[in-house]
């Protein structure tokens, strides 16, 4: 009976997150669109590079009109927009691509690398998390929360420099960057774990002291909740406690946290696919940024807000699914 | 004398978090003390390049050895942790502003405002930060207002979020509705009763934020779109620095490298002793 | 709960570990493998945005996958390629005439014709087509096939270094047939004549090549190349050092850590590749000839060589390379920074000390700004290297570290680090860099240098077909910057590279500012051969 109505309320939900989504994507295009009419780069002049001290002022200018991106900024718009829908994300002007073509040789690898570091994320973090905050105060815990902090303070390519200092040049057990050997003539699953191995590592290790700290706080809370001691009163076994009773009401919370946090794993993706030069999404973007190149950047923007609206609907149903208290037409 | 001191230390050892916090309120202290008067302790030129000292390792001359410049890396850390510090705290002071403001208008207005504006977060929280910063500073141009306006128009939501559901749970207590009905004007129940509830919250959710924008700083630094690159800051110091970490002169990347994370570590375990006072609810919403 | 010291700890193990493995040397195990001996993989930073030789890619020949009507040997003199001898050019300087050899089959196996080249130059012509190359090409007038195998080229006037210009790729006219050429596949899937043919291309990542086992030319000496893209200096190496690369171009720096390393070699090769602080005539301080004047031996030369660009590199003193048999030998001044003639030039033109240190003429001080683009460490270490040195003689200079469109603006009122520069002709750059008709005009003369003697020497340089009076021509010219001194020049680069020691058949030659696939040391890689 009552799974027939959750599901009900699931797809109001999931109609009525759609709805929000809509706006925001739109609102979110037309932001980026303002903001890169204020801004000052040349698209031409970027486009030509080194060979822009050797260009005449008309050859740009000729370039510029045949792109036209002297066009009122509204026109534009109405331009992209039009595209769009029809299927077509426009021309990437730093990369000399189709933006669609941009996005699919390169989201897939971003998406790998942030997936599998937050799965690893996921796991670790409960995991010690939990350790920790049953055992509260003891050695774990207090080197956990200790290496949790000193590891928050440190920026990610630190880190990402220090392993491959480590495990790259000086032990020798992985490659030092890069998606396959540099030989290889395809893209073999077992060349390209070994040379994701640092990579998802670092970015699991520099997000991880948010989950980690974030599971640790709450089941320590929990197992001082109301039902947790009833529990023990009853005389239950610390374990089925732990991991019956306290590990559930502490998880139900963490799941939005992994919704909110996903934007900054996101950035992180970004500089670890810088140090470990991994052809994903985040170098281009950074490229697109400094090209003025509209079009990629904001499918790019929208493809991530689209990834995390779907991951805060998928938050919000798991929610539910776990929480029968939960009600989802709220 | 010995005999009655003793107890005491061993007292506050042994109440939780003391010792945690002692060390990091020493290191915060000295370095921040340190960085802070830099220029009149040790009134030198941080930026002297000289070609005949370049990557000389640390000695009684340089203490933490020279870079590629020949600048000295001890003297230049301290000014870039200056640098950094105060982006860090600007971009987080302004942070503060901007959540603020919103979420005082959307939990004291309520209804619709309250609805579009909570939009607006989501719509910038479902960007990420980093992204939607690097694309603030391309293009206002990398330079060090850009770089904080870049942070503080990405990180001011948690503030905007903890304002918001503050103002939400206060106006319907008791002493809100006694006030109400004692004639107060909105304004004045805001300043005189909901302000004084908010603001230690906004005070923390601020100071949570400094190393957290210090790092972001870092890393804008780190893509070449952080502060002017002959600038000290912690950020482009580490930047220069990995080319020598290489060569094998790790001074001038490790030493502002530590320096940071002793700072922004020191900060962290205060802020946090901060938090564990606070119920569990709010400390779910200062997750940034 | 105490945390107690324990965090502090962390960092310094983990600084420890860093350490340790900054100082270690010992050599690392090869992670990359052999793989395929008869592969040679050599590492880049610059990535091209196209594979097209029209819309800009290997411009000046070397691009491994396309072949010019002519090419370059190893002093960077003029050879037959696609064309069976030097093209000839008419007794008015305005015809020119190329035969095609014969037999050259592109890699889809479909003869090369005359109609491929016109196809090629008149698509580097089209307005529609956004190829920055037209401005180099200002000179042509038309391009014709009056037979498969002749083309001929009629120029607007005469030009005399034009067959320099006939070093671009030729691509197949049939590849193109309804396409937009801007956005063509045939951009990201080339299809030339050279001696590799296109395998793939993973942008960010690598550009796999193979072997054209029919090349005209001969069949290459290994079974292909791949060039990997590493635009990040530290992770170049750092992969060299694990094995990965046969050759890479590193930052002088980084290269010299392989000196001592066993199995490894350092090439520095010599280029015309220059740097430079562009004084702006617009400006009251830089305007002064004076200041130019004491800036240009206030500046320690050498001390950038050693201390900036870790030994590679040589002083400059003027746009024309020292390899350059153009080069005028009387300009060259001191190495080293001679502040006492600096000081004696300040002091005869009336800049006086002021109180802080800062000379004053006429109420003015003796302060201006350099501009350097932000993205670029080297031209900010040379700001920051001439700011010292201009301290030394009472001159303020500030240097301001920018992105380019926030330079462009600035050019005509301040200071910029400059650098370009191509061994092939000194008419290439310095043509409009420093002619008064250009003044003014975006990159070309942003500090609106006006000189008469300058004028009319690159004007004989570029009329002349006769050598010695071009080479007449070229020294006025250089002897005239030297006394206006619009620039102040200061380096000449060296671009460093490791090979690996098995690598056999390298062949330096002196390289132009712009290098990545073509024209980098690997220019012959097709009779590179890999011992293993």
């Amino acid at each position: 009976m009552t799974g027939r109505r959750r599901l009900a309320g699931a797809g109001t939900v999931v109609r009525r997150r759609l709805l929000v989504a809509v706006p925001v994507l739109a609102a979110t295009s037309m932001g980026m669109f303002a903001l890169g009419a204020a801004s000052p780069i040349d698209p031409a002049q970027q486009y030509a590079g080194a060979a822009a001290f050797t260009t005449s002022e008309e050859n740009l200018a000729q370039i510029r009109a045949n792109w036209g991106v002297d066009d009122p900024l509204p026109v534009q718009y109405a331009r992209w927009v039009g595209n769009l829908l029809r299927g077509d994300l426009g021309w990437s002007t730093s990369r000399h691509e189709p933006v669609t073509s941009v996005l699919a040789s390169r989201a897939g690898w971003t998406l790998l690398l942030v997936g599998t570091a937050l799965a690893l994320v996921l796991v670790a973090s409960v995991l010690l998390g939990t350790l920790a905050a049953y055992r509260r105060g003891g050695w774990f815990d207090r080197a956990l929360r200790a290496v949790a902090y000193a590891v928050q303070s440190m920026p990610v390519f630190w880190i990402g420099l220090a392993a491959i200092a480590v495990f790259a040049l000086s032990l020798g057990w992985l490659p030092a960057g890069g998606l396959t050997d540099i030989t290889a003539t395809s893209t073999d699953p077992a060349d390209v774990a070994r040379h994701l191995v640092l990579p998802v590592t670092v970015l699991a290790i520099s997000q991880a002291p948010w989950f980690v700290l974030f599971v640790r706080d709450a089941v320590a809370e929990s197992l001082r909740d109301d039902h947790v001691l009833a529990a023990r009163a009853r005389g239950l076994p610390g374990r089925v406690v732990l991991f019956g009773h306290a590990l559930r009401t502490a998880l139900l919370p963490f799941l939005t946290l992994v919704g909110t946090h996903l934007p900054e794993l996101v950035g992180g993706a970004v500089l670890v696919e810088t140090v470990f030069s991994l052809p994903g999404l985040g170098a281009v973007t950074v490229e697109a940024a400094l090209g003025a190149d509209f079009p990629l950047l904001a499918a790019t923007t929208l493809a991530t807000a689209v990834v995390v609206l779907t991951a805060n609907l998928l938050t919000d149903l798991a929610y539910a699914a776990a929480d029968p208290r939960v009600r989802l037409d709220d | 004398m010995t005999d009655l001191a003793l107890p005491a230390r061993v007292r506050r050892l042994r109440r939780p978090g003391s010792a945690g916090t002692t060390v990091a309120v020493v290191v915060l202290a000295g370095v921040v003390a340190a960085a802070l008067l830099a220029p009149v302790l040790w009134p030198l030129d941080q930026s002297a390049v000289d070609l005949s000292r370049t990557r000389l390792a640390p000695s009684a001359d340089n203490l933490a050895g020279t870079d590629d410049l020949g600048r000295d890396v001890a003297l230049r850390s301290l000014y870039g942790l200056r640098v950094s510090l105060l982006v860090g705290a600007v971009a987080a002071l302004v942070a503060a502003v901007i959540g603020g403001l919103v979420g005082a208008l959307a939990g004291s207005v309520g209804g619709w405002v309250d609805r579009a504006l909570m939009r607006v977060v989501d719509t910038v929280a479902a960007l990420p930060h980093l992204l939607l910063g690097i694309f603030i500073v391309a293009m206002l141009r990398p330079s060090l207002g850009a770089v904080i306006a870049s942070i503080a128009l990405t990180h001011w939501l948690s503030t905007a979020r903890i304002v918001r559901s503050e103002l939400l749970s206060l106006r319907n207590r008791p002493f809100v509705d006694a006030a109400i009905s004692g004639g107060a004007s909105r304004a004045r129940v805001l300043t005189r009763h909901l302000l004084p509830h908010v603001l230690p919250r906004l005070a923390l959710a601020t100071t949570l934020m400094v190393p957290h924008a210090v790092w972001h700083e870092t890393a804008l630094s780190f893509l070449g779109l952080g502060l002017p690159p002959h600038l000290a800051s912690i950020g482009n110091m580490i930047n220069d620095g990995q080319r020598s970490l290489l060569t094998g002169a790790w001074w001038a990347s490790i030493v502002p490298g530590l320096l940071l994370v002793a700072a922004t570590l020191a900060l962290a375990v205060l802020t946090g002793r901060w938090r564990d006072r606070l119920d569990p609810r709010v400390r779910a919403e200062l997750q940034l | 709960m105490a945390i107690r010291p324990k965090p502090v700890r962390v960092a310094a193990v983990l600084a420890a570990a860093l350490l340790v493995v900054a100082g270690c040397s010992s050599p690392t195990a090869s992670t990359g493998g052999p793989g395929n001996s008869g592969t040679l993989v050599v590492a880049t930073a610059g990535e091209p945005d196209t594979l097209n030789p029209v819309l800009n890619y290997g411009v000046d020949g070397a691009s491994l996958i396309f072949d010019g009507l002519v090419a370059r040997d190893a002093r960077n003199d003029l050879v037959p390629a696609l064309a069976r001898e030097l093209p000839t050019v008419s007794a008015d300087g305005k015809t020119v005439t190329a035969k095609l050899r014969e037999g050259v089959l592109f890699h889809d196996g479909s003869p090369l014709t005359a109609q491929d080249v016109v196809f090629t130059y008149q698509a580097v012509l089209d307005p529609a087509v956004d190829s920055t190359l037209r401005s180099d090409l200002d000179m042509l007038a038309s391009v014709a096939a009056p037979d498969p195998a002749t083309v001929v080229f009629t120029l607007k006037y005469a030009y005399a270094p034009f067959l320099q210009r006939l070093a671009l790729g030729i691509v197949p006219a049939k590849a193109f047939a309804g396409q937009d050429i801007n956005k063509a596949t045939f951009n990201r899937k080339p299809v030339g004549t050279g001696p590799y043919r296109f395998t793939s291309w993973t942008p960010g990542d690598r550009l796999v090549l193979a072997a054209n086992e029919t090349y005209w030319d001969g069949k290459p000496a290994n079974s292909g190349v791949v060039v990997a893209f590493v635009a990040d200096d530290n992770v170049r190496a750092q992969r060299m050092r694990a094995g990965e690369f046969d050759a890479a171009e590193l930052a002088p720096k980084l290269a010299s850590g392989f000196e001592s390393r066993d199995g490894y070699r350092v090439h520095k090769v010599p280029t015309a590749d220059y740097r430079g602080v562009m004084l702006p005539m617009g400006n009251p301080v830089t305007g002064d000839p004076a200041i130019r004047k004491a800036l240009n031996v206030a500046v320690d030369r050498q001390a950038m060589v050693t201390g900036v660009l870790g030994g590679a590199g040589e002083p400059a003193f003027g746009p024309v390379p020292p390899t350059s048999e153009y080069a005028e030998p009387t300009i060259a001044g001191k190495p080293g920074a001679d502040v006492a003639a600096a000081t004696a030039e300040l002091d005869a033109a009336g800049w006086k000390p002021g109180p802080d240190g800062i000379r004053v003429k006429d109420g003015r001080q003796a302060a201006f700004t350099i501009l350097y683009p932000a993205t670029d460490s080297l031209r900010k270490e040379l700001a920051l290297a001439v700011t010292a040195d201009a301290k030394k003689v009472g001159i303020t200079v500030t240097p301001e570290g920018l992105t380019w469109d926030a330079i462009t603006p600035r050019m005509k009122r301040d200071a910029l680090i400059m650098g370009y520069g191509t061994p092939y002709d000194p008419d290439f750059v310095s043509y409009k860099l420093f002619s008064s008709a250009f003044a003014g005009q975006g990159f070309f003369n942003p500090g609106s240098y006006r000189s008469a003697v300058t004028d009319a020497a690159l004007q004989a340089g570029r009329d002349n077909a006769d050598p010695a009076a071009r080479k007449a021509a070229y020294a006025t010219f250089q002897k005239q910057l030297a006394a206006d001194v619009p620039w102040v020049f200061l380096t000449y680069l060296q671009h460093t590279y490791v090979l690996k020691d098995a690598v056999t058949g390298v062949t330096p030659r002196v390289e132009p500012h712009e290098h990545d696939v073509a024209n980098s040391i690997w220019w012959n890689v097709h009779t590179w051969t890999k011992e293993s």
